[in-house]
């Protein structure tokens, strides 16, 4: 009796170890089964995602992506059909790839749901678009009577963009596990980020590029292979007279180079032989440019094929125009010295030939004084055009030491005293309050701005007018036109003067007259080099013309600044700043 | 209405809209993923067991981890019917 209860015991025993050993093992078998499918799914993604790196990872192109993503499905899952539809703008493309043989029913079920999804995202109807079908593998058989039974749509995005939409179908029933549509979900996405993301630094890249090209002052034309305009700044089009939003053609460019070059024929050689052309001295609408025709290629080397070609228009009209005047300077200025040294000659010759003229004390002393005159005339042009040429290459050295203004001034009107009483003209000075007794300038310099100052004053002032010279100190903040008038300040400085406004502490000096005045067109003219020059020499008045030029590298180098304004047939004021 | 049948009329539509862009095995095995919901074979939910804006913004969240914030913006229209139920985050 025992022994059979024993026996029982040990039966029922192992009958439970055996239940228990096939229960584990079976679970342990699908716990294994699972990874393993989930090891599979994993690798396959990886996989795809590989090659989707390989294949398209600098290209913007869906339909790669698409063609990539089918072309991968079977290692997945079963199908019949894989298709993408890619939406552009003027019509809707289909890829349908066959695995297997189907009916034409399947297809077009299978293309009205492609429309269904894609109206459905964007709320529009694209059935009655344009379309551009493409299908490839197993036939459509007419034999086959089966439909769609599973499928699922992904829809295509690119940043916020639905730009088509790949859908899988099978004729079989309940064929496609969640697991195994999300794997594939989640490429497509992982694939749309990347292309998202490359579209983005593309576009930020176009922009820079854009904004640097319309900014550009020369003149950028791009064509492709086929002469068409692909890109023209706005320089570009204003030369051929369009405003910005207008489009440009080749046509126009030979339209406004009015044939003067072979615009077609230079970028067709460029193309070819892939050489830069440089064109100069092009005139242009009254510009003259110099034109750059070169190739466009897509990289650097040999045997690389041209893209298309660019035009660079380099206006050089303003380079021109300043080596014309500076030929023209040299010319007059080579002029200028030679015809004093001429009549020297002349006269050295008439007084060496003539033996009574050395007699004839007063004949003599004429003879030496023109002699005189012309050597001072040559001296101080070549003493300006000394002065001109330090203060243009920076070495124009001043001599500041303390100076007493009030004594400078004095020096000046004592100076012109004879000139303007003999031109009748009234000469005064002016100090304002708060002007300081002693000042930190090179005195030699300071007086040197008055005697140009007052002599252009003196100059251009008719009998019965006024040369005034007046001093006054400003105050940073202060307005100059209160200030000049709490000191009796008369003089045409304009209320807001651009060249006082925001001025530090400073001792204004300004020569004030009652003469012609100066019209807006040359005040814009007073300091420049060339046009004084040349104004001075066609002019009947004595002078280099030089000397507001001067002046102004002589206060510039006090660290002040220089000024006009004036009233035509009225008067004008001269002044000048001296930093405190 | 009842709060809770325009909740389910709302995320049948759903549903029913995802079908049509995702595909029907897709939209309805996402739907059965949120635990609150039944739903049939259709597409149609027949109960809420559970808070219904929970079960809603799950029911988005769902389809949005599946196909991203497009699938979202074409709901919409949906919702602009239903004006008394509180739209989950991201909607007007």
């Amino acid at each position: 009796m025992q022994g059979t209860a024993l026996i029982f015991i040990i039966f029922l025993f192992s009958t439970v170890v055996v239940v228990f050993s096939l229960w584990w093992n079976f679970s342990l078998r699908k716990e294994i089964d699972r990874k393993e499918e989930d090891t599979k799914h994993r690798m396959y993604e990886l996989a795809v995602l590989k090659e989707l790196g390989d294949r398209i990872s600098y290209s913007l192109n869906i339909e790669k992506i698409a063609d990539i993503i089918t072309g991968s499905l079977g290692q997945l899952i079963e199908y019949d059909v894989s298709a993408y539809m890619i939406l552009e703008p003027d019509k809707v493309f289909i890829n349908i790839d066959l695995k297997n043989p189907v009916s034409a029913d399947f297809i077009n079920e299978m293309r009205k749901r492609m429309f269904e999804s894609v109206s459905a995202l964007l709320g529009k109807d694209f059935s009655a678009t344009k379309r551009e079908e493409v299908t490839t593998g197993a036939i459509v058989s007419s034999e086959e009577k089966d439909i769609v039974q599973s499928f699922f749509n992904i829809p295509l995005v690119i940043g916020d963009e639905v730009v088509g939409v790949l859908t899988v179908a099978d004729r079989r029933g309940g064929l496609y596990k969640e697991n195994e549509m999300t794997i594939l979900y989640k490429i497509v996405a992982q694939a749309s980020r990347a292309v998202s993301r490359l579209r983005e630094a593309v576009m930020k890249e176009e922009e820079k590029i854009s904004a640097m090209i319309e900014t550009i002052r020369d003149g950028i034309v791009m064509t492709d292979r086929d002469y068409r305009v692909i890109v023209a700044n706005p320089s570009a089009k204003a030369l051929a007279g369009l405003k910005k939003e207008e489009r440009l053609t080749i046509f126009d460019i030979i339209k406004a180079t009015e044939g003067s070059i072979d615009v077609r024929g230079r970028l067709e050689e460029s193309m070819k032989i892939g050489r830069t052309f440089t064109i100069a001295d092009v005139l242009v609408k009254d510009q003259v440019f110099e034109i750059f025709v070169a190739p466009v290629k897509a990289g650097v080397g040999e045997g690389i094929e041209a893209l298309g070609g660019v035009i660079i228009f380099h206006d050089v009209s303003g380079e021109k125009a300043a080596e014309r005047m500076r030929e023209d300077f040299v010319s007059m200025m080579v002029h200028e010295l030679r015809s004093p040294l001429d009549g020297i000659k002349k006269m050295g010759e008439f007084i060496n030939s003539d033996a009574a003229i050395c007699k004839d004390e007063g004949a003599l002393r004429e003879y030496m004084h023109m002699i005189y005159d012309s050597s001072s005339d040559m001296l101080d042009l070549v003493n300006d055009l000394l002065d001109v040429a330090k203060s243009e290459a920076g070495k124009f050295d001043i001599d500041p030491r303390p100076t007493n203004l009030r004594q400078i001034i004095a020096e000046r009107i004592k100076f012109f005293e004879t000139v303007a009483k003999s031109d009748e003209v009234e000469l005064a000075s002016l100090f304002g309050e708060h002007v300081p007794d002693e000042v930190f300038v090179d005195p030699g310099r300071i007086a040197q701005v008055l005697n140009n100052l007052i002599s252009n004053a003196l100059k251009f002032t008719a009998p019965g007018g006024k040369v005034m010279i007046q001093t006054l100190f400003h105050r940073k903040g202060t307005n100059v036109a209160a200030e000049a008038s709490v000191a009796g300040v008369e003089w045409f400085v304009k209320d807001g003067d651009d060249v006082l406004k925001d001025h530090p502490d400073c001792i204004v000096m300004a020569v004030t007259d009652t003469g012609e005045g100066i019209s807006e067109k040359s005040k814009g003219m007073l300091f420049n080099k060339f046009k004084q020059f040349e104004a001075s020499a066609k002019s009947s008045k004595r002078g280099t013309g030089l000397g507001l030029v001067i002046a102004k590298a002589i206060v510039e180098a006090h660290e002040g600044k220089i000024g006009v304004d004036s009233r035509e047939g009225v008067g004008s004021t001269f002044y000048f700043t001296i930093k405190q | 209405m009842d709060n809770t049948e325009q909740y389910k009329n709302l995320m049948s539509e759903i549903i029913a809209k995802q079908i049509v862009i995702l595909g029907p095995e897709i939209a309805v095995l996402k739907a059965r993923n949120v635990p609150s919901l039944t739903v049939s074979d259709d597409g149609s939910v027949s109960e809420i067991n559970g808070e219904p804006d929970k079960a809603l913004q799950q029911l988005i969240d769902n389809y949005v981890e599946l196909s991203g914030q497009i699938v979202k913006n074409a709901l919409g229209t949906i919702f602009l019917k239903y004006p008394s139920v509180n739209k989950p985050g991201g909607y007007k």
